[in-house]
């Protein structure tokens, strides 16, 4: 088929479709810590292991697809956002899931025996920012429909209040945040390097909480910003 | 001289039956991206509607391209003929190695430059003045060539625009283009006949001097030249260009059917428009266009400005081409026929 003139090529790469499948992908690697934390309140350390990699995995395949859109996205594409706010949110967005690698390896850096109250308050914490990460998936979601109806105030109204909802699940997870630093550094028959390794789990945890917050307002701002 | 004739009608099919195989399905591979008819639909649609648009109002521009740039009617009939076949066969020799090397270029750039080429030569052979080839209205077409894509993206602007603002504001994006899927088959149509009636002249313009001549010595433009010329696109279309809508049509996905309707609609008004006012414009140019006016509007994910910089290389690169063929083809034939 070497014989044809096609007007196609006017219809350029659209970075919109792999946006979600990264945000998905996120979304997935948070999944996956939690069942590492599971994992490693059962003492089953082969399997916290084994979830590490599966979450490096991700990771990997999340690049992938970051590279691509930052590749693909020319400056000759004319696209219905700006290109450097894309390229900025992408960026915050692939945040989330770096910090869930941190997280996944930094739990198999130590083999521990953790007291049920502080593993019970990971799990709240966790749990807090699965929600906040499925909130942040529907708002994602909306970027069809937002092209479809070729941002529709009535559908950025519906993504605003995603955001919104985005942020406030985030301001809990700083809260619980605050009550797992408190208890740590009070658990005063804890090892105080056990303390320690825990202490980064918390700040780590609570990037990646952060990341899916600015990464929201980052989308707001690019929608904002068209 | 009867060989001449043979060739000429030869080359002239051959022309239309590429303008149908490309041109033609590349217009209509929008409502099959857009999945609003079948291939069949639209082949049997397009076919027919390019024959009508070609027969019944192609005359127009064919009369531009025939007698509108060379006042063949100061010239020797017999060197008309020459003319005219050097045309046809320069711009048919250039459409087939810039469709190999997929350059997207124009059908319509060809001819005219092919023309003026031969207008050029005769000049230089003593036979015309350089001041009676109609300079005013080979600046004329130029300018059509510069506005039509620009009248295809206002236009295509200002439709989408009123869609978003008028539709999607107040019912479900859904809806809407369940509407629209039945209204871009009209628009499909709308393409197809303007198309037919612009670009059936690239190809049988030069005919029309061949077989037009009249007893008192001037040009006539036989219906019958006109429907030859929409025969072969319609056979152009439904041997070949069923290929290129499907290889196209899946490419562009992106063109729902609000934004389809509104690229063609803006691209069949000015093409017909165009045809009315006798000017050979390229409807691929026009259609590309209209798409960046969609997007313009917000309506599509992603444009790909590249292809503005091809069509303006071609444009460069396809006029003295043509032109410089046309002289060789024409002046090889003076010397030797």
């Amino acid at each position: 088929m070497r014989f044809f003139r096609s007007v196609g090529e006017i219809f350029g790469y659209s970075p919109f479709k792999p946006l979600v499948e990264h945000a998905i992908l996120c979304g997935r690697a948070i999944g996956l810590l939690q069942k590492q934390f599971e994992a490693y309140k059962k003492l089953d350390f082969v399997a916290v292991e084994r979830l590490r990699d599966e979450i490096d995995e991700l990771e990997s395949k999340a690049d992938e697809i970051k590279q691509e859109i930052r590749t693909k996205v020319s400056k000759s594409l004319m696209l219905p956002v700006d290109r450097h706010d894309l390229l900025e949110f992408l960026k915050v967005q692939d945040d989330i899931i770096n910090n869930c690698e941190h997280v996944g390896h930094m739990l198999t850096f130590k083999k521990m025996k953790i007291k049920e109250s502080i593993l019970a308050e990971f799990e709240v914490l966790l749990s807090k920012i699965m929600e906040c990460a499925n909130e942040y998936e529907a708002m994602i979601e909306h970027v069809q429909k937002l092209i479809e109806t070729s941002f529709d105030k009535r559908e950025v109204e519906k993504v605003i209040e995603h955001v919104e909802e985005v942020e406030r699940l985030e301001h809990i997870c700083d809260l619980i945040q605050i009550g797992l630093h408190t208890m740590l550094f009070n658990s005063e028959d804890s090892h105080p390097l056990e303390v320690h390794l825990m202490e980064a789990w918390v700040v780590h945890l609570g990037y990646i909480a952060n990341a899916i917050a600015r990464a929201a307002d980052r989308f707001r701002l690019m929608i904002y910003g068209r | 001289m009867e060989i001449l004739l043979i060739i000429a009608i030869f080359v002239s099919f051959y022309v239309a039956w590429n303008i149908g195989a490309n041109d033609a399905a590349n217009s209509m591979a929008t409502s099959y991206g857009s999945r609003a008819l079948s291939l069949r639909q639209i082949i049997l649609v397009c076919a027919l509607l390019e024959f009508l648009g070609a027969s019944l109002y192609g005359k127009n521009v064919v009369k531009t391209i025939a007698k509108g740039i060379v006042p063949i009617e100061a010239l020797d009939p017999h060197l008309v003929v020459y003319g005219m076949v050097a045309a046809l066969l320069s711009a048919g020799l250039w459409i087939t190695i810039a469709t190999y090397l997929h350059l997207p270029i124009s059908t319509t750039h060809s001819i005219v430059g092919a023309v003026l080429g031969f207008g050029i030569a005769a000049v230089s052979q003593r036979h015309l003045e350089i001041s009676m080839i109609k300079w005013s209205e080979v600046y004329r077409i130029m300018m059509s060539w510069a506005i039509s894509p620009i009248m295809g993206a206002v236009l295509a602007f200002t439709i989408f625009y009123m869609i978003r603002i008028l539709l999607f504001r107040r019912f479900d994006a859904g809806s809407v283009e369940r509407i629209f899927r039945y209204l871009q088959v009209f628009t499909a149509c709308y393409v197809a006949f303007a198309h037919g009636s612009n670009d059936v002249a690239n190809a049988v313009a030069p005919l029309a001097p061949i077989f037009g001549l009249t007893a008192k010595g001037y040009y006539e433009i036989p219906r019958e030249i006109l429907m030859f010329g929409g025969l072969g696109i319609a056979i152009g279309v439904a041997t070949w260009g069923y290929r290129v809508i499907r290889m196209v049509g899946e490419n562009i996905t992106q063109l729902t059917f609000t934004r389809g309707f509104s690229a063609e609609f803006a691209t069949a008004t000015t093409v017909l428009s165009a045809s009315a006012l006798g000017l050979p414009i390229s409807t691929t140019h026009t259609l590309v266009g209209s798409v960046i006016g969609v997007g313009l509007a917000g309506g599509i994910a992603s444009v790909n400005l590249k292809v503005v910089q091809k069509i303006i290389f071609s444009w460069i690169l396809t006029m003295p081409i043509t032109m410089f063929l046309s002289i060789g083809i024409y002046t090889v034939m003076v010397v030797f026929l």
